[in-house]
């Protein structure tokens, strides 16, 4: 089960990596830099949980 | 005075401003700002690169043509390079055709380091290799927004601990640790080594 969340954290990462790929293709710099910025705040709150919470209960 | 006391080792603690702002997590928010602004900064301009004409294809004929443009010295005005010694390094690259392995060390080292940046991995590692293609770039008469991206990248790097906090930094750094803290990651193997 851990290993479960480890990888869906990573996931979580590599989707911000994919995603700001797509973004940089996208003709609108200034207006690609906001969801960008939520795909990373996105990405940070899903570790977050996995760790305060899940993480935490899973091995208490 | 002895000269045991002149260098005798003292901890020379950082002044409480300093340490707020380079290493408590109530400034996290504007560190994130300033590293996605970098990053997606560095990743544009990779991406152009890697996507677009003259870098990748066409043996990076765009680098040659710059290279070209920066050793050349003007009969007025002031040559774009005004270091000879930078001038010669650019020179000898030139002459030996480097520009078509190089291009693509510049497109894709470009596409990582916003990568990393955005994503807040190896923060400090991905700034100082950024903070050193603008300080080439700067030495080779190109000014466009290296300077801001430059200062802002010695910022990150000099708060490495919370630039990357909302980012993998947040676990990765905890886990591989410091040279001077073993991470996580390494604790089981601590102590195992024999004499150490």
């Amino acid at each position: 089960m851990n290993s479960g969340l480890l990888l869906l954290g990573v996931l979580a990462w590599v989707g911000v990596v994919g995603f700001s790929i797509l973004m940089a293709t996208w003709g609108e710099p200034v207006l690609a830099f906001f969801p960008i910025a939520a795909a990373v705040v996105a990405a940070w709150a899903i570790g977050e949980y996995i760790t305060d919470v899940v993480w935490k209960e899973k091995n208490r | 005075m002895t000269m045991g006391m002149l260098f005798r080792r003292r901890e020379l603690e950082d002044p409480g401003w300093y340490r707020f702002l380079f290493g408590s997590t109530a400034l996290v928010p504007l560190w994130t700002l300033a590293r996605l602004y970098v990053g997606w900064q560095w990743l544009q301009a990779g991406w152009h690169k890697v996507d677009g004409d003259g870098w990748i294809n066409n043996n990076g004929s765009s680098l040659q043509g710059f290279w070209k443009n920066a050793v050349a010295i003007p009969e007025q005005g002031r040559p774009a390079i005004t270091y000879g010694w930078y001038r010669d390094f650019i020179q000898f690259m030139l002459d030996h055709d480097w520009y078509t392995w190089f291009a693509w060390l510049i497109a894709f080292g470009e596409l990582l380091v916003g990568l990393a940046l955005i994503i807040g991995a190896f923060t400090a590692v991905a700034a100082l290799f950024g903070a050193t293609m603008n300080f080439s770039f700067l030495l080779a008469g190109s000014a466009s927004t290296n300077p801001v991206l430059m200062v802002l990248a010695i910022l990150m790097i000099l708060g490495w601990k919370v630039a990357g906090y909302i980012g993998v930094d947040r676990w990765l750094l905890p886990a591989l640790g410091t040279p001077w803290q073993v991470g996580r990651a390494f604790e089981r193997f601590r102590g195992s080594g024999g004499s150490g």
